[in-house]
């Protein structure tokens, strides 16, 4: 994975986010961002966010970082 | 069957709206008509045909030849029958000793001072004046052309699609009338008086005056004055097809004119429900790119793109990019490989192209161009109403009481609508712009915006939030709409949202450049000015808030009750003719035809039945992200079908880079594109005259295209990618369109009913067309939204990242021009680009003072990821701050500046906000020196595969 695809995901999720309202309600902007990940982005764009909110993450917005929380034992498995 | 030409059939007067039947006699025939219908049409409606040359049902009668006149029981005199108003009881005669001779007396008046060149005239044979003639039984001319006459006047041959020749001019004034009615722009005038009084096109020729070349008045010209030059040159028709105009999202029908397969003129077609018998300069006259020596007509490979292109038969051009396709595949992965089709493709062929991709690629990897135009409005409408598609017909407007247009240009971008709206801004109806730049409309002749915003670029959200502020706090929302139609939770928290004091437009107006109190009027002028319908368009869509703007326009919408009737609702101005049908035909990479999304096992088990494969349920890709993969090597086989990428994506150099990666190019277009210089495979595409199909407009109609002449390659484009579906062993039978759209309307509920034994007969369909709708649905959301109650969407404006600085003090917005259309490849190769032959920056005298930039000067563009060049325009059209380009030309690189910001919800790029440094320079950019070298390479080797088969 080249930095520039994983800077373009981290960009678009962010942006998905604020666009939530996750200044507003943070879980609910977390909630949202998770379906329309789920609806619209392919599982390996997905998990490679998904990876790199395990490894860290550290450009990823609060309301990513709730959605890929807790998911790291059943990665792979269950989509976020 | 054939179609021999005749003129299109002319009623003399415009049809009478609605009113009460009268009943009356015309020469011993009863007929009834509506009241306020004339007697000329009346009797034309009766079979009885009076003499007429002033008069034409396009136009308001004008009364001025006194050729029609009649004889009416119980009135004294002979009143023109195109003037005259029906009455009940009345018993007119048309045909008496004493008309006759009134007429041949008009007659000849008009004959003594016209050429009788009838046998080499352009027009012998298609000529209201000589048909006249015919009709009045003239015989002699008894004034002779002795006195003072017209027939030496000159002729005006600069607009370089018809000629006007004054000499054989009789003055009826249609052409002014047409250019004034029918097209709104008034170029035309009658100069002078009696004997003197001629048509003038103001100080100078055509080509110079404010004439946009729609064609209105040559259609309207019952005389040779004014001919087309294909008419001229190549003499009138002997039959006829209908078809739809290939350009624009308005759909115009037109009736293609030929001798043998050669089309000597597309006339708009009277029944055309788009366009009523009007049309503009591109879809009238620019259709010679349709035979344009720049055609490719024999399919070619290539090992690479450094070497020269091989021209090869079908089938080995076919199994070449199969065996690619598959190779890839099994080296890297089912989901490596993709497609991406374009709307200016048939429904039908877009259909092929998606199933090719779900049932023979085995993913879900396809995507349309609409993803850079109007993938927004899928998201934003389907969101808030539970459709994604506009809510009205065209002819709506009619009845609209307050018209908002924003992010769009409709007189350049959208002309035939753009005609309908100038005329009901003429009759009174009120009218906001909000746009940067001053488009058209906003000061055009007979015509004044009440309220133009000028927006900054990118503010769009913020200024919709602010006029939904106003409206709520004011109270002058339609409590009793919301409460019956709309969701009441998701009302009452956007309520809050939209009343909160930091969306007021006060608090907005650093953010928005809009003055409040023009803000606040306009939002109640909207609100409470009666029927009130929004317009919009890429100016909307192509931001980082695309998605979010379209939603804030549906709540305005709902907020006001401006929904769910005619002259109200929500429409988005399409760019390109089918982007409405391709989005409907499940070019998404997350759903199936008919807006149904891919997890909905359902929907995906009749697919899967019908198609008997197993569907991938994740969504696919988009382009974006295939060109992302592309260069991280994920992604490295896609088919281009009639789409442009290279030039009409944004940030050029990513994606020539990504290109530059792929394995495997297809490209399947009528010329050799900028995309298809990075091709392996290069298919040979068809013209809109050379295939059967459907294109659906921005109104959701659905209209036939026409095959009018054979494909020059020898295969129509759906034969093209069921060819290659065969190779790649996904075998699909289809031996004509028609059967693709017999699958389509079994697979989807919205088009249940379609078919093209329907579409025969009754023109043209707006869908839903289904069993509650077997003939359409012209306005949607009647009694209820298609998701049940209407949702209001919390719309946080939040700026974009692409803001301007102390390095990138402007910002760059882009649009379209009248007489060009997209990347231009079609209209750059007609005679369109007399009007428009370069791409130039418009800049505001300050800015340019400010950098030493005078008029015409070449200035260079620096945004943060490229630079091209172009000459400035200086005009006050954009504010300071703003400068403006157009994007037709591939040498001005426009999307080389353009950055890859998107909409967060569709990734629509964010075309319209880029901040840049404009200064003088001397010589082209970097980067268009090095287009410039590879587009010669690139012809180079397409000579040589030409030079050596
Ligand atoms: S071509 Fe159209 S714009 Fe030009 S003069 Fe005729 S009607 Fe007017
Ligand atoms: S140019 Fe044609 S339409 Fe116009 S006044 Fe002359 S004859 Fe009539
Ligand atoms: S308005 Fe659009 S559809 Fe109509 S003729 Fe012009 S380009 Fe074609
Ligand atoms: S057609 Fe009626 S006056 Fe000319």
């Amino acid at each position: 994975m080249s930095g520039q695809q994983i800077d373009h995901l981290v960009k678009m999720a962010n942006q998905i986010a604020l666009n939530f309202g996750e200044q507003r309600d943070l879980s609910r902007a977390a909630q949202c961002t998770a379906e329309h990940l789920e609806k619209f982005w392919t599982r390996a764009m997905r998990e490679q966010l998904s990876a790199y909110a395990d490894a860290g993450g550290e450009d990823l917005s609060p309301a990513v970082r709730l959605v890929f929380a807790g998911q790291s034992d059943t990665q792979g498995s269950q989509r976020p | 069957m054939v179609q021999y030409y005749e003129p299109q059939r002319d009623y003399g007067t415009p049809a009478a709206s609605g009113g009460e039947a009268v009943a009356l006699q015309i020469d011993g025939i009863d007929i009834e008509v509506p009241a306020g219908t004339s007697v000329m049409r009346a009797a034309a409606l009766a079979g009885v045909k009076v003499p007429k040359l002033c008069a034409s049902d396009s136009l308001e009668a004008f009364g001025s030849c006194r050729v029609c006149l009649v004889e009416i029981a119980g009135r004294r005199g002979y009143p023109a029958s195109c003037t005259t108003p029906v009455e009940p009881g009345m018993q007119v005669q048309t045909q008496t000793p004493a008309l006759a001779k009134l007429r041949r007396g008009v007659m000849e008046l008009y004959i003594s001072d016209h050429p009788l060149d009838c046998l080499t005239c352009p027009t012998n044979g298609d000529c209201e004046l000589q048909d006249t003639a015919g009709e009045v039984g003239l015989r002699a001319v008894r004034y002779g052309f002795a006195g003072a006459n017209h027939l030496e006047a000159e002729k005006d041959q600069s607009n370089p699609y018809f000629t006007f020749d004054p000499a054989k001019c009789i003055v009826c004034s249609r052409c002014v009338r047409a250019c004034e009615e029918v097209q709104g722009t008034f170029a035309l005038t009658i100069e002078g008086r009696g004997f003197d009084s001629r048509v003038s096109v103001g100080a100078t020729d055509f080509l110079g005056s404010d004439c946009v070349s729609c064609g209105a008045c040559v259609n309207a010209c019952p005389t040779a004055t004014l001919t087309e030059n294909s008419i001229i040159e190549q003499g009138i028709p002997e039959h006829t097809a209908i078809t739809t105009c290939a350009y624009c999202g308005v759909g115009c029908g037109f009736r293609a004119e030929l001798r043998g397969n050669t089309v000597v003129r597309m006339t708009p077609w009277k029944d055309g429900r788009a366009n009523e018998g009007h049309a503009c300069v591109k879809g009238r006259f620019a259709f010679g790119y349709a035979t344009h020596p720049d055609r490719i007509t024999t399919p070619m490979v290539r090992d690479s793109i450094e070497q020269p292109w091989r021209e090869v038969s079908w089938d080995e051009a076919l199994q070449f990019a199969a065996r690619r396709f598959r190779e890839i595949q099994e080296r890297h992965g089912r989901n490596s490989i993709g497609a991406i089709s374009s709307s200016r493709c048939t429904n039908e062929e877009v259909y092929l192209v998606q199933k090719l991709v779900r049932a023979g690629f085995g993913n879900n990897n396809i995507d349309t161009c609409a993803r850079v135009c109007h993938s927004p409005t899928g998201f934003g409408l389907k969101t808030t109403l539970g459709e994604s598609a506009g809510t009205q017909a065209f002819t709506s407007v009619d009845s609209a009481d307050v018209i908002m247009v924003i992010g769009a240009n409709p007189t350049e971008a959208h002309p035939v609508f753009g005609s309908r709206l100038k005329r009901r801004l003429r009759e009174g109806a009120r009218l906001i712009v909000i746009d940067p730049r001053e488009i058209e409309l906003v000061d055009a002749p007979h015509i004044r915006a009440d309220y133009h915003l000028p927006v900054n670029p990118g503010a769009n959200v913020a200024v919709l939030n602010a006029m939904a502020h106003v409206i709520a706090t004011e109270a002058l929302h339609d409590a009793g709409f919301i409460a019956q139609r709309c969701d009441r939770e998701s009302f009452a928290s956007w309520l809050e949202f939209v009343s909160a004091e930091h969306n007021a437009p006060e608090a907005l107006a650093a953010a928005t450049g809009v003055d409040p109190e023009s803000l606040r009027a306009a939002a109640r002028l909207y609100a409470s000015g009666g029927n009130a319908a929004i317009y919009y368009g890429l100016g909307v869509t192509e931001h980082s808030q695309g998605s979010t703007a379209v939603m804030a326009i549906a709540n305005l919408a709902m907020l006001t009750g401006n929904i769910g009737r005619e002259g109200v609702g929500v429409n988005p101005m399409r760019g390109q003719n089918n982007v409405q049908g391709s989005c409907d035909m499940g070019s998404f990479p997350h759903e199936l035809p008919g807006y149904r999304h891919l997890s909905d096992a359902a929907t995906r088990g009749q697919f899967e039945a019908a198609w008997q494969v197993q569907l991938d349920p994740e969504p696919g890709m988009r382009i974006p992200n295939m060109f992302d993969a592309a260069l991280d090597g994920q992604f490295r086989g896609l088919y281009c079908q009639g789409e442009d990428v290279a030039q009409s994506d944004p940030n050029t150099q990513h994606i020539e880079a990504a290109l530059s990666a792929l394995e495997c190019l297809v490209v399947q277009d009528i010329f050799l594109n900028e995309t298809a210089k990075f091709a392996h495979v290069f298919l040979p595409g068809a013209s809109f005259l050379e295939k059967d199909g459907t294109f659906t407009n921005a109104e959701r109609r659905i209209s036939r295209v026409r095959k009018v002449m054979p494909p020059l390659s020898g295969k129509a484009d759906w034969e093209v990618t069921q060819a290659f579906a065969a190779a790649l062993g996904c075998d699909m039978d289809y031996a004509h369109p028609s059967q693709i759209m017999d699958e389509i309307a079994s697979l989807t509920p919205t088009f249940s009913g379609v078919s093209y034994a329907l579409l025969d007969e009754k023109g043209s369909l707006q869908w839903p067309c289904n069993e509650s709708a077997p003939e359409g649905t012209p306005t949607m959301h009647r009694d209820e939204f298609v998701r049940g109650k209407g949702y209001f969407a919390i719309t946080d404006f939040v700026a974009t990242d692409e803001r301007a600085n102390r390095r990138f003090p402007l910002l760059l917005t882009t649009g379209r021009i009248l007489s060009q259309y997209n990347v231009g490849a079609q209209t750059r190769r007609t005679d369109n680009s007399a009007w428009h032959s370069e791409d130039t920056l418009e800049i505001h005298p300050h800015d340019a003072q400010e950098r030493g930039v005078s008029e015409g000067d070449w200035v260079g563009i620096q945004s943060r990821v490229g630079n091209t060049v172009l000459r400035a325009t200086l005009t006050t059209r954009v504010k300071p701050g703003v400068v403006y380009t157009t994007f037709h030309h591939p040498v001005s690189g426009a999307n080389v500046v353009t950055t890859d910001n998107s909409d967060w919800a569709t990734n629509c790029p964010e075309y319209k906000v880029t901040a840049v440094q404009v200064s003088r320079v001397s010589a082209p950019s970097a980067w268009q020196a090095r287009q410039q070298q590879f587009d010669r390479k690139q012809r180079d080797l397409l000579e040589r595969a030409r030079t050596d088969a």
